[in-house]
C-alpha cells in the first residue's frame, strides 16, 4: 500500500490495536449468558426423531441447526447440522440400494452411519453459559459448524439443559453492534493474513451437484463459490443449500447440475458478500451489522475470484491476531 | 387509602395480564370482549350475562379449550409477529409510535423530579398520582374484560420506585429506554456525598424494562446491571420491576396520621386486611401509633353508654365478618356424587336456561391463550432476529407445558422456563412411539 507516511502507518496500528484490545476486554468482560435476549426460544430434537422429520422441521423454524436430545440418558447427544445432511447424501451415493435405511433413519442412528463412511461424529462440545464470551468464541473455533451449545445443569435435577447455541455469526454480529471501537480497524485485509487464497475450491454452474458436496465434505467448506470461465464469481453453493435440495426426500436430483439446483434456493437467500483486499475489516464488521452473511469472497474489480474471508478466520483474527507482529 | 380494601389490591397480579392483554387489544376489539366473555362462562351464576356477550365467532375456536396449545407453523398460518408486547419492546429510536408510550414518557419528568425520599414515598406517589393517573387509566380502560375492577387508587401502588445507578464515569449521563419510548433521555443526577455515582429515580410500572445509558453523547450500558440483547441484536441493561406485595401497603396505609383522623374509617381498612375481624383490636395495640390515632383509639375503648341516653354510633360492619378460611375442600369438589347434585339443583334452579352447561369444561384462562410462540414469526421476513428472541412471556404460562397438535407422528412440546433472569422457551420434538 501507498502510505504518506511512516506516522499515518503507525497511527493506523495503533489503532487496529486499540480497537482489538477493546473487543477483547469486552468478549471477556462478558459471559454467554449476558448476552442472551431476556427471552428467546430454542429447538430441541429427540435423538428418536427421524432423520427426514428433522429435516423439514429445520426449515420450517427456518434454522440450519439443532440440539438433539436423548431421551433415555437425559443428556445433550450433539448438534445436528448441514453437514450430517451431507454425510448422509454421501452415503447414499455411495449405496443407492439403501434408501430405505436412509429414509427410515433416525437421528440418533446417524452416529453410526458416520462412522461406516468414515466422516467425523457429531460436535458435541459445549461450553457453560456462565464463562466469558472469550473462551466461548475460542471453543467455538474448535467446532467445525462454527457453533458451540450452551450447557448448564439444573439445580433440581442435576441434570443437563441445554440453554442455547452459539454461532459465529451471532457473535460478529455482537461485536459490529455493540462494540463501537471496531471502526477503528483500520488495516486493509489483504495484509492481516486472514485471506484463504490458495487453493480455493471452486465449480461452474454445470457441475453436477453431487461433484461440489463432495467437495464440500472433503475439504470440510460450508461453500464452495462458483464462477465462469474466467473466474468470475457468480454465485455460491453452500451446505445450507443441502436442505433444501433433499427436502422432497428425492435423492434422485443428485444428478442434477448445480445451477439448476440452485433455481430452488428460497427467495428469501441473501445473496453473496464479497469484498476486497482493500477493504477494512471496519467495512467488514458494517456489513455483517446489516446483512446476515456467512463468509466473504474476496475480488478484485472485476470480481474475478481471489479468496475467501470466513467467519471464522474473521473471529479468529479479532480474538487472536493483531498486536506485535503486525504484518505491515 | 380508605378504599384500599382487598379486592383492588388482589389486582397488582392483573397488572401482567394487562401487559401481555395490550399485544390483543392491538390485533382487534373481538379479542378483548373474548376475554369478557370467557370470565362469563366461568361464572355459574351468570348465564345470562353470558348469553348476551355471547360471540359465535369465538365460540367455534374449539382448540381454546381445555388445553395449552401452540400452533406449529406446520402448513398453519403464522400470525405476524408483533413488536409491541412487553411494556415496550422496540428500541428503536424512531419508528416507535404507540400510543401510551408517549404517555409514558411525559410522566417521567414528573418522577425524576420527585425527592428519592424513603420515608416519604408514600405522599411522593399521592402527589404523583394526579399527573401519572393518565396512564393507567389508558391501559386499563382498554381491558375491559381482566382489569375493569382497576380502579385508579389501585393503579397507583403499581408505580415501583427504582433506583437507576451509574458509577463508569462521565459528566452528562442520562438514561433511555423502552420506559420513554427510546425517545426522552432522563437525567442523572450525582449522589451526595459518593464521588461517580450518579442516579435517578424512576417510577415504574411492573414488568421488564430495557435501557441504555448515553453518557456523554455516546451510547452505553451499564457493566453492573444485568444484560441482554434485544431482537435486533443491540446490548442492552435490562430490569424486571415487581409489584410490591401488597402487605407492605397496608401497614403503612395504617401508621399513616391523616388515615387515622377518621376513626370508624380506620377501622374498616384495618379490618378488611385481615381475615377475621375480631382481630382489629391486637393489630392495633402491635402498630405504633401517632398521638392522634391513639386518641382516636382511647375513644374507641369508651363505654358505648355516653349517658343522657346517648349510645355511641356504629357503623355496621359487613355481614360477612365471621369468614374463615379452612384448609378443607368442600365436598362438592371432591365427591361425585354431591358435585352432580350441586349441578343439577343449578340447572333446575335456573329453568333449564343453560341446560348442562355445566357437563362443559371451563375455558383456559385468558392469559393461557398467550402463548408467546403463536405471536412469533420464525420464518422470512425478519432476517434481523438470529438469536431466536421473543416476546417477554407472561409468567403466568411458565413451567407450562405446551402443545401443538400431532402432525406426522410426531409430537411437539414446548414450555418456557425461567433460566436465572431470562427465560428459555424450549420446543422439544419427539416422535411417537
Amino acid at each position: 500500500m501507498n502510505y504518506q507516511n511512516e506516522e499515518e502507518i503507525k497511527a493506523l496500528i495503533e489503532n487496529q490495536n486499540v480497537g482489538l484490545a477493546a473487543i477483547r476486554r469486552m468478549l471477556g468482560s462478558k459471559t454467554s449468558y449476558d448476552m442472551l435476549p431476556v427471552s428467546f426460544k430454542l429447538v430441541v430434537f429427540d435423538t428418536t426423531l427421524s432423520v427426514k422429520r428433522a429435516l423439514n422441521l429445520l426449515l420450517q423454524h427456518n434454522i440450519v441447526s439443532a440440539p438433539l436430545w436423548d431421551a433415555k440418558t437425559s443428556k445433550f447427544a450433539g448438534l445436528l447440522t448441514t453437514g450430517d445432511f451431507i454425510n448422509i447424501i454421501k452415503y447414499y451415493f455411495s449405496n443407492p440400494d439403501r434408501l430405505e435405511i436412509v429414509d427410515t433413519m433416525t437421528l440418533g442412528g446417524l452416529e453410526e452411519l458416520e462412522r461406516t463412511i468414515g466422516a467425523p461424529s457429531m460436535d458435541t462440545i459445549s461450553i457453560h453459559p456462565s464463562k466469558p464470551l472469550f473462551d466461548a468464541c475460542l471453543k467455538m473455533l474448535e467446532s467445525r459448524s462454527g457453533r458451540i451449545p450452551l450447557i448448564d445443569q439444573d439445580e433440581g435435577t442435576n441434570r443437563e439443559i441445554v440453554v442455547s447455541v452459539l454461532t459465529q455469526y451471532r457473535i460478529l454480529k455482537f461485536i459490529a453492534l455493540n462494540c463501537r471501537e471496531t471502526h477503528l480497524l483500520q488495516i486493509p485485509i489483504s495484509e492481516l493474513g486472514i485471506i484463504s487464497t490458495d487453493n480455493i475450491h471452486s465449480c461452474q454452474m454445470t457441475t453436477p451437484v453431487i461433484d461440489v458436496i463432495d467437495c464440500l465434505t472433503q475439504e470440510k467448506l460450508s461453500s464452495i463459490p462458483i464462477v465462469d470461465e474466467n473466474g468470475v464469481l457468480i454465485n455460491v453453493y453452500e451446505a445450507v443449500d443441502v436442505l433444501g435440495l433433499i427436502k422432497g426426500g428425492i435423492y434422485n436430483d443428485l444428478s442434477l447440475s448445480v445451477g439448476e439446483t440452485l433455481l430452488r434456493r428460497s427467495e428469501n437467500f441473501e445473496g453473496v458478500c464479497t469484498c476486497t483486499p482493500n477493504d477494512k475489516l471496519s467495512n467488514i464488521m458494517n456489513t455483517v451489522r446489516r446483512a446476515s452473511v456467512h463468509r466473504f469472497f474476496v475480488v478484485d474489480d472485476n470480481y474475478k475470484l481471489l479468496g475467501v474471508l470466513s467467519l471464522s478466520d474473521i473471529l479468529k483474527y479479532l480474538l487472536l491476531g493483531g498486536s506485535t507482529n503486525s504484518p505491515l | 387509602m380508605s378504599q384500599d380494601n382487598p379486592p383492588q389490591n388482589n389486582d397488582i397480579s392483573m397488572v401482567d395480564v394487562c401487559d401481555a392483554d395490550r399485544q390483543q387489544q392491538q390485533n382487534n376489539e373481538t379479542d378483548s370482549a373474548g376475554l369478557s366473555h370467557t370470565l362469563s362462562q366461568m361464572n355459574i351464576d351468570g348465564p345470562d350475562e353470558f348469553e348476551d356477550n355471547e360471540n359465535p365467532d369465538r365460540m367455534t375456536v374449539p382448540r381454546n379449550k381445555s388445553t395449552l396449545i401452540f400452533e406449529d407453523d406446520d402448513d398453519d398460518e403464522i400470525p405476524p409477529y408483533s413488536r409491541h408486547q412487553e411494556n415496550v419492546s422496540d428500541t428503536n429510536l424512531s419508528e416507535d409510535d404507540d400510543d401510551d408510550e408517549s404517555v409514558d414518557s411525559s410522566h417521567h419528568v414528573v418522577s425524576s423530579s420527585a425527592t428519592p425520599h424513603v420515608g416519604q414515598d408514600q405522599y411522593k406517589s399521592k402527589s404523583d398520582f394526579s399527573e401519572n393517573s393518565q396512564r393507567p387509566q389508558q391501559q386499563y380502560s382498554s381491558n375491559t374484560g381482566t382489569s375493569n375492577t382497576n380502579s385508579n387508587p389501585a393503579s397507583k401502588s403499581n408505580m415501583v420506585p427504582v433506583d437507576i445507578t451509574w458509577q463508569q464515569g462521565g459528566d452528562k449521563v442520562y438514561v433511555t429506554g423502552s420506559f420513554t419510548g427510546w425517545r426522552k433521555m432522563i437525567g442523572l443526577v450525582p449522589v451526595p456525598d459518593q464521588p461517580g455515582l450518579l442516579h435517578v429515580k424512576l417510577q415504574l410500572p411492573p414488568g421488564t424494562h430495557r435501557f441504555r445509558f448515553i453518557v456523554d453523547n455516546e451510547l452505553r450500558f451499564s457493566d453492573f446491571l444485568p444484560t441482554a440483547t434485544d431482537q435486533m441484536g443491540n446490548f442492552v441493561n435490562y430490569l424486571e420491576v415487581v409489584a410490591p406485595p401488597t402487605t407492605v401497603d397496608e401497614n403503612i396505609g395504617g401508621n399513616l396520621p391523616n388515615q387515622t383522623a377518621d376513626s370508624s374509617n380506620y377501622q374498616q381498612d384495618m379490618g378488611a386486611g385481615k381475615p377475621i375481624y375480631k382481630q382489629d383490636n391486637q393489630a392495633q395495640t402491635k402498630q405504633p401509633m401517632s398521638a392522634r390515632s391513639r386518641i382516636a383509639f382511647e375513644i374507641e375503648k369508651e363505654p358505648d353508654d355516653l349517658g343522657d341516653g346517648f349510645t355511641r354510633f356504629h357503623e355496621e360492619k359487613p355481614l360477612k365478618q365471621d369468614v374463615e378460611y379452612t384448609q378443607d375442600i368442600p365436598a362438592v369438589f371432591t365427591d361425585p356424587t354431591v358435585m352432580e347434585q350441586y349441578y343439577l339443583t343449578l340447572d333446575q334452579q335456573q329453568n333449564n336456561h343453560q341446560n348442562m352447561a355445566w357437563l362443559t369444561p371451563p375455558q383456559l384462562p385468558p392469559h393461557l391463550e398467550n402463548v408467546i410462540l403463536n405471536s412469533y414469526s420464525g420464518s422470512g421476513s425478519d432476517n434481523e432476529n438470529t438469536s431466536g428472541a421473543l416476546p417477554i412471556p407472561n409468567h403466568v404460562v411458565l413451567n407450562h407445558l405446551a402443545t401443538s397438535s400431532i402432525k406426522h407422528n410426531t409430537l411437539c412440546v414446548a414450555s418456557i422456563v425461567r433460566y436465572k433472569s431470562k427465560y428459555v422457551t424450549q420446543i422439544l420434538y419427539a416422535p411417537l412411539q
